[in-house]
């Protein structure tokens, strides 16, 4: 169960190959030297679309090493040559900063934890048993994303006041999970059901517990699935704005985000060049995990994806 | 770095159906389901309720500290659409939405199958720079977007004044006027959308198996119908999900056109359904009763294809 | 919420100056003020305490001041100051004040916030403190943001200091001087004006700035009628102000119609501009390349403060300051006064000892100290605090007969749909003045009377 078999039914089965119009076939010399050009030429649009895309992103890395007076000079400057470290250096020594960093890691981590856990759960449910009521609460978790969130945040300020969780990681945690969760299930189950329960029942046979088969078998085939959805989770609560800016209000429970508006909002002049730097600082640890689970995630999105 | 070949077992499912075995009691799957729902009816569930019953009362900031609301009915409805500027505003939205959706997909499919064909250096590349758009803070990226077409000191239009001679364009206003305004937020939009559509198509097209696809070609089939006779098709489970999401999320589309409406675009002529709704933020009785109606639009443009998608049972 | 900071203008001191010279009554700490609402009895129970202050404009000594002379007089009471951000502070203030815990006891806010949260009944009655707070002196504006149905629930902290900074050399290449009236002015902004240069950087939607011409010219953006509010943008007056404003942005302006207020020293130190309007703290925002050491600003050493002393010196050198002149010589310009304001919110279970926080800060001590670091201080009488170096004296000056925002319980709701933004933006594009003015005035009447 290591590689791909057919998967004969994903989608409607491609029947039908076209009408066989067969072209006057090229020669095989030929046809080779010219996919081998087109695939240079390809290969360059791809680097060209690549650049492009990542522009702004290295404007960002750029006036990150910019002195204010160049940022806000008439003339851009292009290259870092000649900038400063010490707007990264105001951020790295800021201690407001690191204390926003372990906040925001610690929510991150609550979140992920437990959005993953639930998920889980709840994808293993939707795609193991047939139900009363599977269908409509996979409609519901899809209904409840299209709802729009911007007058959301009063209720459930009030939600976690009653439980005092305002200003507390766990109340931010609790609803960034519940937020993040409908899709997370929505990716998982997929997921869960392109495990064949065979594999487990196959372990079963060869001695091991029904939970051990299961972590030794099924859980390992899930790892992508996990990642993929961990992903999404990530960024959420990474990046997440307005909820957390009226639930964490005391200076001290700041997240990034918040950390990185202040430093725009002290009503002095904006040093850009720090905020920049804060932005390109604040974005490592994202792209660090990324990278790190980015080959798992390809794969987690086709099975996740794929079954929706 | 270079995404797996499809070597991953959750592709080898046989049906999208679940087993319909069921080796545990029934009450097992209502089990699994209870910490999510719980947590979802918690955090999300009871809010939104409580904003949908507010949408039936006179609710502002006095009834927030304290004052007792009075139920007005469809008031806050029948107010919002009688309003034709709330009709303008829904007009523009779902263009802004259709549109917007329509772009991300043809970009992400092209990027996706850019990928499949060429080498592996220029594949990490694209890559990499897709996830640097997809992981940056938003906060952060839109301040960046802001500068690049600054009026004043952007980078854009110093490039057409400076590069190409284009001396009309050296203080060009990108913002000021709505098409513009929509242009450079599509620009922004579909730059943070694509990433995701892009990956998630690539991995689409690392299923279709070489087997069929040699067979096909073996048959005589030119890439161009292998292409639309194979590959779209077996995609198709992906395209469909995708592009609902896409949709749902870009009519829901808030936080860019804020940034850019306080860029210094002319903000009543901008508008979209978000920003709407956050005007109303001193009056939630509106605000909720804007939030529904949003979401019958939501429905309303993707019910029959959500219909499409359970019949098929790709749910 | 920021650019409420940033609009910070001069306020009515003046007013209240001429009438300062009688008693300079140091406010006691007499607790026989009666609390209007919590503990009836002598001592509050000791408690921690929380104020929230925005942005970084209170500096640290005078945080510090607070908390100590709270915990000395207050024994076994503590005060906690956390700073919270002007941007985001309205949703902030909508979800902390309605929660018994999590409410601030006192709270800072814009003053043009204010009446949206007064009407509602976020905070407490401060009505019998306010004599004791400084009565008549508090300024007058300010006061009148903060009371809604004839209570006075918030009273002012501070007001900004608003004044314009031309480049001397600029001045002197075109052969002008310091305009005396706000019709010179024009002349003297379209004299500076060349192809490249804005003699008045005068960004297309900073209605803060356009304001003063409407308010100078003895109209108003919006006047109660009766019981109704109606916008005043179209009225013979507001017209007359607003014509002078477009004649600025078409003849002396450079500044791009889709601008705002922020950071106009940037057009001024690339040389783009001869004169822009700001609070007096622009002044350390003003770089000009010819005086830039290139100092960095992470370096302590002797030399690097040294060459910043320099530079400070040689950028105030090249730069002078004057409040915008009135109608007449002699006179100055009425301008928008932004500032903010203090209040108890209503659920504070605290507060006889939030009562206590607010009889300090409007001491005499604590006044003197707003005033010595550039800002116009709640109560008017301790204005000459800010000194007489020439920022202070414009700023002083800018304070004469400023003016707020009309104290309408939704006039929040105007700011946030940005509605004088998009039409200082389309006078600034050159529309036809009537029908935008009348176009926006139903706008504003129909929000406002909401």
């Amino acid at each position: 169960m290591s590689t791909i078999s057919a998967p004969t039914t994903v989608g409607p089965a491609p029947t039908n190959v076209g009408p066989a119009r067969v072209r006057a076939a090229k020669t095989s010399e030929a046809g080779r030297s010219q996919s081998r050009m087109s695939r240079r030429l390809l290969s360059a649009l791809a680097v060209v679309v690549a650049l492009a895309w990542v522009f702004p992103i290295y404007w960002m890395v750029n006036s990150a090493f910019q002195p204010l007076n160049k940022l806000q000079a008439e003339n851009p400057a292009w290259l870092p040559i000649g900038g400063t470290i010490s707007n990264i250096r105001r951020v790295v020594n800021d201690g407001t900063f690191w204390q926003a960093m372990r906040t925001s890691l610690a929510v991150v981590v609550l979140v992920l934890v437990a959005a993953l856990i639930f998920a889980f759960l709840a994808a293993l449910a939707v795609s193991r048993f047939r139900f009363r009521g599977r269908k409509s609460f996979i409609l519901a978790i899809l209904v409840v994303q299209m709802i729009p969130a911007e007058g959301l945040f009063i209720s459930q300020y009030q939600v976690l006041d009653g439980w005092g969780l305002v200003n507390k990681v766990a109340g931010l945690a609790l609803v960034y999970t519940a937020a993040i969760l409908p899709f997370t299930i929505w990716m998982l189950r997929g997921f869960v059901a392109g495990v064949p329960i065979e594999l487990e029942e196959a372990g079963m046979v060869d001695g091991l517990s029904r939970v051990g088969a299961f972590f030794r078998i099924t859980f390992p085939l899930l790892a992508p699935g996990l990642v993929a959805a961990g992903v999404f989770g990530f960024l959420q609560a990474w990046n997440e704005y307005t909820l957390a800016l009226v639930v964490m209000t005391d200076p001290a429970q700041r997240t990034l985000p918040l950390w990185l508006q202040s430093l725009v909002e002290s009503n002095r002049a904006t040093d850009w060049g720090v905020v920049m730097a804060g932005s390109a600082v604040i974005a490592i640890p994202v792209i660090a995990f990324f990278l790190l689970v980015q080959g798992r995630m390809t794969s987690g999105l086709v099975s996740g994806a794929v079954k929706g | 770095m270079a995404a797996t070949a499809p070597t991953i077992p959750g592709t080898a499912t046989p049906g999208t159906t679940p087993p319909v075995r069921r080796r545990r009691p029934r009450m097992g799957a209502y089990a699994l389901l209870v910490p999510a729902t719980v947590l979802i009816a918690v955090a999300l569930g009871y809010p939104l309720v409580r904003q949908f019953r507010i949408s039936f009362q006179e609710y502002g900031l006095k009834q927030q500290f304290g004052a007792a609301p009075e139920w007005v009915g469809l008031q806050n409805y029948t107010d919002l659409l009688s309003d034709s500027y709330v009709w303008t505003v829904i007009a523009r939205s779902i263009a802004f939405c259709l549109v917007n959706a329509a772009v991300t997909m043809l970009i992400g499919v092209a990027l996706a199958v850019l990928m499949q064909r060429v080498g592996r250096g220029a594949r990490i590349t694209l890559q990499v720079s897709l996830l640097l758009a997809w992981g940056t803070p938003v906060l952060a990226s839109m301040t960046v977007w802001q500068w690049l077409f600054d009026t004043q000191n952007g980078v854009i239009n110093w490039t057409l004044a400076n590069v190409f001679g284009l001396d009309s364009w050296a203080h060009h206003s990108w913002i000021i006027q709505p098409l513009s305004f929509f242009f450079v937020a599509t620009v922004i939009v579909v730059w943070m959308s694509v990433p995701f559509v892009a990956f998630s198509i690539y991995a689409g097209l690392l299923q279709v198996p070489e087997e069929t696809m040699e067979a096909a070609q073996l048959d005589g089939a030119s890439p161009r119908q292998r292409f639309w006779g194979i590959t779209i098709p077996m995609i198709r489970p992906v395209l469909s999900i995708v592009l609902l999401l896409q949709v749902i999320w870009d009519l829901k589309v808030f936080t860019q056109i804020y940034t850019l409406q306080r860029a210094g675009a002319p903000t009543r002529d901008t508008n979209l359904l978000g920003t709407l709704i956050y005007s109303y933020s001193k009056d939630f009785g509106t605000a909720g009763a804007l939030a529904t109606i949003m979401l019958v639009i939501t429905l309303a443009l993707t019910g029959f294809y959500i219909r499409q998608m359970l019949k098929e049972d790709e749910l | 919420m920021k650019i409420l900071r940033f609009a910070a203008v001069g306020v009515a001191a003046a007013l209240a100056l001429t009438a300062c010279s009688s008693d300079s009554d140091t406010p006691s700490e007499s607790a026989s003020a009666k609390p209007t609402a919590g503990e009836t009895s002598a001592a509050p129970e000791a408690a921690t305490i929380k104020l929230w202050l925005n942005g970084t404009d209170t500096p640290q000594a005078l945080r510090d001041y607070l908390t100590t002379t709270f915990a000395t007089q207050n024994p076994g009471s503590k005060l906690v100051i956390e700073q919270q951000d002007w941007n985001g502070l309205v949703p902030r203030l909508q979800t902390a004040l309605s929660s018994a815990d999590q409410t601030p006891d006192v709270v800072e806010i814009g003053n043009t916030q204010s009446a949206t949260f007064t009407y509602a009944g976020a905070f407490s009655d401060l009505t019998s403190l306010y004599p004791e707070l400084g009565g008549d002196k508090l300024l007058p504006g300010f006061v009148e943001a903060g009371t809604a149905d004839d209570k006075i629930m918030a009273v002012p902290y501070y007001s900004g200091a608003r004044a314009v900074f031309y480049n001397k050399d600029m001045f002197e290449k075109a052969g002008v001087d310091i305009p005396t009236t706000l019709a010179d002015f024009t002349t003297v902004a379209q004299k500076l004006t060349t192809d490249k240069v804005s003699g008045f950087w005068f960004p297309g939607q900073d209605w803060y700035n356009g304001a003063t011409w409407i308010y100078t010219a003895g109209g108003d953006l919006a006047v109660k009628d009766g019981d109704q509010w109606k916008g005043a943008l179209s009225s013979a007056e507001s017209m007359k102000g607003l014509e002078q404003v477009q004649t600025l942005f078409k003849t002396a302006n450079h500044a791009p119609a889709d601008s705002d207020s922020n950071e106009p020293w940037v057009p001024f130190n690339q040389g783009k501009a001869a004169m822009f309007s700001a609070p007096t703290w622009a002044r350390w925002s003003i770089d000009l390349p010819a005086c830039n050491e290139g100092v960095d600003p992470d370096d302590k050493s002797d030399e690097a403060t040294a060459k910043r002393t320099k530079q400070q010196a040689c950028n105030e050198k090249h730069t002078g300051v004057f409040a915008m002149p009135g109608n007449a010589a002699g006179e100055y310009a009425t301008a928008f006064a932004g500032g903010s304001n203090l209040a108890i919110p209503a659920k504070s279970q605290h507060q006889e000892l939030a009562q206590n926080l607010l009889k300090i800060i409007f001491s005499a001590d604590f006044q003197n100290m707003l005033g010595k670091n550039g800002l116009i201080p709640g109560n008017t009488e301790y204005a000459t605090s800010m000194g007489d170096d020439v920022y202070a004296k414009a700023a002083i000056a800018a304070a004469l007969g400023a003016k707020l925002t009309p104290a309408a319980e939704n006039w929040a709701t105007v700011e946030g749909d940005r509605t004088l933004e998009d039409f200082f933006q389309k006078v600034a594009s050159g529309a036809d003045l009537k029908t935008a003015a009348a176009a926006t005035d139903q706008q504003i009447s129909d929000t406002l009377n909401k």
